[in-house]
């Protein structure tokens, strides 16, 4: 039975922790993102539950998480929409060579050393439930994911949206998140299809189906909004009603293929019509409510199922720092690569690397769903998660290292006194 | 032209290459899941018990009323727990064969009794 004083108890526990640490991390330079991270490791086993373990029984008690995990739930599927929606594929024109070659170098490198990490970690890991290439295709897609979110808001908190390395930066984290979720997919259709009772052809069969009616008939109708907000300024409640109904019917739709809500939700925000004042209008009126009170939970949910350094011994953080430095050095090391190749200087090449190291709540998602298909076990789940956590915090200062925001100060004020 | 080939294409049959690679190594005997445990001898008697699996190292949550943990480890088909720390409080030996598995558990205060266990579901969740 629903336990409604220790839900509300729990969200007032987590916003608390949520705001007071992206406070703090604001302080150091983070992204208020990333300290509502940490907020949630800190609430989980790997302090909370160490520290004080009676408290954290008290306070999140098992038979209560599934609540908690419902609600977070909610609240991904409505930021998956948000993140589809900030999504322009006008973003990914005009780029040509540099794009292409470092979206897809940085995609493919760590993806590849992903996979070579896997040889290893298999049998040290994992377990013979789950096949090797659904675990090393997994490593792979979990290493090449960008925080597209995070990256946007490093960017415009920094005023290295409009550089030549900011908006680079956005095309490629654009093409690696949909060719990430794609890959995603894939991998989930692969796991899946093997417990599931309904046929493959059925999951494939209606997954292109989907697509097929996602991209020629829904979108076709969606314009219709746009038009309604360009007539009144605004949606009604009806209307935005109308599209939350949208974003949860192909949420649905997913799920039930096999494929995951997630993905559903991604696909309605990546087909809305991307006029500037529509979409802004949108994120406004979704965003607060997500990422105020609903990603924390999402954070705190991961926290809770997150064990870093408990049990397992000396050789998980061994298994943690192969796992960091393989992440770094493909998703880091091959975006500057094929960025300098690609003609770019060498410190531009590196900012646009340590961008696309971000890693953030994207990654969270993404583990989360391996966890739930059961294809990563709980021990990789949290390598994995503190993996994520070092390539977000690391993004901030090592920017600042190596392309300090004086010296782009000086350059966009030399460039400006040119044109003039 | 080069550039991408080498970046790009390298990598992509890199990673085909490990896959074909990967399909001979083995992984430790999935355990992982809800476990229906019956008591032999004796009054019957019901338990149950959710294992988390990373690898060969595993935590055993017995359902006893105190979510009493322990420490576990497959080698092979043979599954040992004790609790952590070495403290003597509770031992479970066990073969598994599928989704079955026979062995001997002591609980605290009582003598090892035999036992066989039937997994319930698919492996998933590991919170």
């Amino acid at each position: 039975m629903l336990d409604l004083f220790h839900l509300v108890l729990q969200i007032a526990v987590i916003l608390v922790a949520a705001r007071l640490v992206g406070f703090l991390f604001q302080k150091i330079h983070q992204p208020q993102v990333m300290g509502e991270m940490v907020a949630g490791i800190l609430l989980g086993p790997s302090l909370l539950g160490w520290l004080a373990p009676g408290v954290s029984a008290a306070l999140f008690p098992p038979a209560s998480l599934s609540y908690l995990n419902a609600l977070s739930q909610v609240g991904l599927v409505v930021f998956m929409f948000v993140v589809g929606l900030a999504l322009n594929p006008s973003d990914l024109q005009g780029y040509g060579h540099a794009a292409v070659l470092t979206s897809h170098v940085s995609i493919a490198a760590p993806f590849c050393l992903g996979g070579l990490t896997a040889l290893y970690l298999y049998p040290r890991l994992s377990d013979d439930g789950v096949t090797f290439t659904g675990f090393a295709l997994f490593m792979g897609a979990a290493m090449s994911i960008t925080a597209f979110p995070v990256l946007a808001r490093i960017l415009s908190e920094r005023g290295l949206v409009r550089s030549r390395m900011g908006t680079l930066a956005i095309a490629c984290a654009a093409v690696d998140d949909v060719t990430g979720w794609c890959i995603l997919a894939y991998i989930v259709v692969l796991v899946r299809v093997t417990h599931a009772a309904r046929p493959a052809w059925v999951t494939i069969a209606g997954s292109i189906a989907y697509v097929l009616i996602m991209l020629f008939v829904v979108r076709r109708m969606l314009p219709a909004f746009e038009r309604e907000f360009r007539k009144r300024d605004h949606l009604s409640d009806n209307l935005v009603a109308v599209i939350v109904v949208l974003v949860l019917v192909s949420a649905l739709a997913t799920e039930w293929l096999g494929v995951h809500l997630l993905f559903g939700a991604f696909l309605m925000g990546a087909i809305m019509p991307k006029a500037p004042e529509f979409t802004r209008y949108l994120l406004h009126k979704f965003e607060s409510v997500t990422v105020v009170l609903l990603l924390p939970l999402f954070f705190a949910y991961t926290g809770l199922r997150t064990r870093i350094g408990v049990g397992g011994g000396r050789e998980i953080w061994f298994y943690s720092a192969i796992v960091i430095v393989v992440a770094i050095t493909g998703k880091l090391g091959g975006s500057m690569y094929a960025a300098r190749l690609a003609g770019m200087p060498w410190r531009e090449a590196a900012s646009l690397g340590i961008l696309m190291n971000t890693r953030g709540l994207m990654e969270l998602v993404i583990l989360n769903i391996g966890l739930d298909i059961g294809v990563i076990s709980p021990a990789m789940f949290a390598i994995m998660v503190l993996m994520a956590l070092v390539t977000t915090f690391m993004t901030t200062p090592l920017l600042e290292w190596v392309y300090p925001a004086r010296l782009f100060k000086a350059q966009m004020d030399h460039v400006h006194k040119n044109v003039a | 032209m080069a550039a991408y080939l080498l970046l790009v294409g390298v990598p992509v049959l890199g990673l085909l290459g490990i896959l074909e690679a990967g399909r001979g190594i083995r992984a430790p005997l999935s355990v992982g899941g809800e476990w229906a445990v019956e008591a032999e001898g004796g009054p019957p008697r019901q338990l149950a018990w959710t294992i988390s699996q990373s690898g060969p190292q595993a935590t055993i949550t017995l359902h006893d009323g105190t979510g009493t943990k322990l420490d576990a480890r497959i080698d092979g088909a043979t599954l040992t727990a004790g609790s952590p720390g070495g403290a003597v409080a509770a031992r479970i030996a066990g073969r598994v064969e599928g989704r079955r598995m026979e062995g001997e558990i002591t609980l605290p205060g009582c003598a090892p009794v035999a036992f066989h266990a039937v997994r319930q579901a698919a492996k998933k969740e590991g919170a």
